[in-house]
């Protein structure tokens, strides 16, 4: 680089600014240090963009209907699936070596580079992969041709292919083929009829075995008691035989009923084709959703999109966790950490009352402080294996034993259940509780109580109408931190309850409705469960963008409905005070 | 390992040819039939290769039975003997049969050893990335790359894909080694069987999970790592294995899993606590007979392992005395 006469003088001007600036100094001025935190800032503030935008993108495009690809091959061989993504690779000698001089030229011509394609294939059952990998020289040609169907189906994961008849009622109806909206008529048809089987199987026998497991378990009870073979026992198990032949009846008819109804299900049937020709007979009523995935339109395709997205909030998951909903985690995480807040809030504000208004402040308070600030530092995991320890085993293990015995050797609370896992997570939180009360107990002025006690209240009546309303707001942030701790935290719950499956919701229709010992499902742990225990991996991927785009949106509503409440309860006090 | 691949090859040849096509089941498996008054829980504790599987089960035995509860947890199969001891789980899926010292313990607490049902057969594959151009490698090879005792014999380390026969950019490349986590039943399997009850070398990266192994695997080029073969994806390739260096290798699939070719074919178990002088309640009885039903076992399929046949599945069901 040439320098310049203009350089020159830009320098000597700038050497002489420097001069100028360092007069006064730099360090009190304050310069670099504003530009150290405002640059620090915003680096943060860029990372959680970042990360937030890229866990929205992800999430919000992964039920994005997407085209069928048709790719042909120079041997032939024809693949039909969802373009998935595309990478760069280096070709080894030995697949060089199996190609034509003119590609082999152009791979050499881009530096040995080659490109190809992961296309989602679906008809798991058929080709025994899920995924295939195209390297883009073996193609001969790509196309979208009408008629591709995306067909998600309750078992085996998607099949892609075309429709080759429906069968109704046995009658072959080869008019539907083409005729989107009388399929459809017939695919709700039959969906309904499948909803009304599992209505049958899940909620009517359901009733029935959960009559007859109570009685079963009534009879144990007694047995236990009263001890076997007394005179309360064979009555007992007198009347639980008459239930049981009662019972049994009801669970024949109803049995017969979904039995006929399957019948008649198996009847519907739709015929598919993969590209290579094999086909394939399913129940109609076992495809979940189908469309033309190239001939929809936009209208079509938001269609869809709204369908799987109210399917993700509002089912259960199938196909170990990989397809369907996650109703059963929202509803878990929601639950447990409702529980939470509901034991950590009183135990949080009454300690930390205590140790601020009542506790002789010495040394041993202040050593309880200090533990408490401690706690707060502990790894989460360390907490879990207590809650498993201390709750599970050892309290759960003697409620058990004191009033479940008829269950046993099945434990009832002797094992992880949403219970244990909300006291576990409340024991971890409850540092930031005390802390955060603390702090607003702290900061209301000394003159307030000081009146109050002059006018003759009591030390609780200052707390209670002075002290407390004025520190609300502190003590709500405090609730507000500790829920949003507690419901992003996996570690400790994986001990203590969480479970990959779990079929029933801690709240449902039977006595006494809330069951806190039923193990649950979370978010944060079905993220953990798809992206990194399921089966495909590949297939895993997106979903966990959209349970994490899920579980972001959870824990932020929840958060705002605690500020709003924090506010409103701001402004009631604000207003109560004079 | 000789011992357990004849076993294996024996039990399965035994009555019925094996199965001509890799994904076909047993056509004398029988279809499940539902009983009336079947309800209760089932809590299953164990293996993380078994974790779909189990949830697959539970799946496809809560359709039959809307009203049992089945809860499932994964985190290796060294957690199941301690859950079956302190009676929290019911069923215990393991990748690997118990130990002496495991059975003892069940043994001290119940009075009577465990049940193992064998579900299903699992070829523990060696994976690769998918540009790895190797095609076959040794028992001795495989202990070679990931031990640092090397009892299966040979007297030079494989640090390089180049020590292993590949030429080019591989030649000097560090193999870089993925394995399970040791609570794992994989670990314990690989490290009886294919190290020759060896050490692993500190250089093994584990991964609590076998999803976990492959998409490391995947993302790195010049990696190796075992893993169930259920867990593979597009991005990984396993490895052809021989028994000894200089036999034909046969591949990682249902075939050469049953004639025990393969050498790291190997069953699935699930423990079950079954006293043997009581009859097995309803629920246990009826989710043992799912998993050797044709449904059952088609869910095998769907896991991307291989089902045993009706021969295993008549054996096991008369030993616990339900058929």
């Amino acid at each position: 680089m040439t320098s310049t006469p203009f350089d020159t003088v830009a320098a000597k001007g700038r050497a002489q600014s420097s001069t100028r600036v360092r007069t006064t100094d730099m360090k009190a001025v304050g310069e670099p240090n504003l530009w150290a935190f405002g640059g620090a800032l915003a680096f943060g503030c860029v990372m959680i963009l970042g990360f937030l935008l890229l866990v929205f993108w992800n999430g919000v495009t992964t039920f994005w209907p997407k085209p069928l690809i048709v790719v042909t091959q120079a041997d032939g061989a024809r693949v039909a699936g969802e373009p998935f993504r595309a990478e760069a690779f280096r070709p080894g000698p030995e697949v060089l070596a199996t190609l034509d001089p003119a590609t082999r030229k152009v791979i050499a011509d881009d530096g040995g580079l080659a490109s190809r394609s992961l296309y989602r294939i679906g008809n798991y059952d058929i080709y025994n992969e899920d995924f295939r990998w195209v390297s883009d020289f073996s193609v001969t040609d790509t196309a979208t041709p009408s008629g591709m169907m995306f067909i998600e189906r309750l078992e085996w994961g998607p099949f892609i292919g075309r429709i080759q008849g429906v069968t109704i009622d046995d009658q072959e109806r080869p008019a539907l083929v083409g005729d989107r909206a009388g399929l459809a008529a017939a695919h709700d048809a039959a969906r309904a009829r499948w909803r009304q089987i599992r209505h049958i199987e899940r909620n009517l026998i359901g009733d029935i075995n959960h009559r007859l497991e109570s009685e079963r378990l009534a009879v144990r009870r007694i047995a236990i008691r009263q001890g076997e073979g007394t005179p309360e026992h064979t009555a007992a198990l007198q009347r639980f035989a008459e239930t049981e032949k009662v019972l049994q009846a009801e669970y024949a008819k109803l049995a017969a009923d979904a039995q006929a109804l399957k019948a008649e299900d198996a009847r519907t049937r739709i015929t598919l084709a993969e590209i290579g020709g094999a086909e394939k007979t399913i129940n109609l009523s076992s495809v979940v959703r189908m469309y033309p995935a190239n001939d929809l339109d936009l209208m079509g395709k938001l269609a869809v999109y709204a369908s799987r997205w109210w399917e993700f909030v509002s089912d259960e998951p199938r196909e170990a966790n990989t397809e369907g909903g996650v109703l059963p985690a929202i509803f878990g995480t929601f639950v447990m950490t409702l529980l939470l807040v509901v034991v950590v809030a009183p135990f949080g504000v009454i300690t930390a009352l205590y140790l601020r208004e009542y506790a002789k402040q010495g040394r041993l308070v202040a050593i309880v402080r200090i533990s408490v600030n401690n706690l707060a530092g502990v790894p989460s995991i360390v907490y879990g294996v207590f809650g498993l320890g201390f709750f599970a085993y050892v309290l759960g293990g003697s409620i058990d034993g004191l009033f479940f015995p008829e269950r046993l050797p099945n434990p009832t609370f002797g094992t992880g259940g949403i219970l244990w896992a909300s006291l576990t997570l409340a024991l971890l939180t409850v540092p930031v509780v005390i802390v955060a009360t603390e702090e607003a107990l702290a900061a209301v002025p000394r003159s307030m109580r000081e009146g109050s006690l002059a006018c003759g209240a009591s030390k609780w009546q200052t707390i209670r109408n002075i002290v407390l309303p004025r520190a609300m707001p502190g003590i709500m942030t405090g609730v507000i931190l500790a829920m949003a701790r507690g419901a992003g935290e996996v570690a400790p719950l994986m001990l203590v309850g969480v479970v990959k499956l779990a079929p029933e919701l801690p709240l449902d229709g039977y006595f006494p409705f809330f069951h806190l010992e039923r193990s649950f499902m979370h978010l944060g742990f079905h993220i953990f469960d798809v992206g990194f225990q399921s089966r495909n991996s590949e297939a895993g991927k997106p979903m966990v963008f959209v349970t994490t785009l899920l579980l972001i949106g959870l824990i932020f509503i929840m958060n705002i409905s605690a500020i709003v409440i924090r506010n409103r309860l701001k402004r009631k006090f604000a207003g109560s005070q004079f | 390992m000789v011992r357990n691949s004849t076993i294996l090859a024996a039990a399965v040849a035994a009555a019925i040819a094996a199965p001509a096509s890799a994904q076909t089941l047993d056509p004398a498996l029988k279809d499940y039939k539902q009983v009336s008054g079947v309800s209760g829980s089932i809590k299953s504790i164990g293996s993380d290769t078994l974790n779909n599987l189990m949830t697959l089960w539970a799946e496809g035995f809560n359709k039959m039975y809307p009203n049992v509860k089945v809860e499932i947890e994964g985190k290796g199969s060294s957690t199941a003997p301690p859950a079956m001891v302190a009676g929290t789980a019911q069923f215990g899926p393991m990748s690997r049969p118990m130990k002496s010292a495991e059975i003892d313990a069940f043994e001290k607490k119940y009075g009577y050893k465990p049940s193992a049902i064998r579900g299903a057969v699992d070829a523990l594959a060696v994976f690769v990335h998918k540009d790895n151009p190797i095609q076959c490698l040794s028992l001795q090879q495989v202990d070679a790359v990931f031990s640092k005792t090397r009892k299966g014999g040979t007297n030079k380390d494989a640090a390089t894909w180049g020590d292993l026969g590949l030429t080019g950019e591989w030649a000097s490349k560090p193999i870089s080694l993925y394995g399970r986590n040791s609570a794992s039943g994989t670990y314990g399997y690989f490290k009886e069987v294919a190290l020759f009850n060896g050490d692993y070398k500190d250089s093994v990266k584990e991964q609590p999970g076998s999803s976990t192994v492959v998409q490391a695997v995947a993302s790195d080029k010049f990696a190796i790592g075992y893993s169930g073969i259920g867990y593979a994806t597009a991005d990984v390739r396993p490895v052809p294995l021989s028994s000894k260096t200089g036999e034909k290798c046969a591949p990682a699939n249902a075939a050469a899993a049953y004639s025990g070719d393969y050498p790291l074919a190997r069953f699935l178990y699930i423990y079950v606590n079954v006293n043997p002088n009581q009859p097995l309640d309803p629920v246990r009885g009826e989710f043992i007979k799912y998993v050797y039903s044709k449904q059952g076992q088609e869910a095998v399929l769907k896991d991307g392992y291989f089902p045993v046949t009706q021969a295993i599945a008549q054996e096991d069901l008369s030993a616990k005395k339900l058929m």
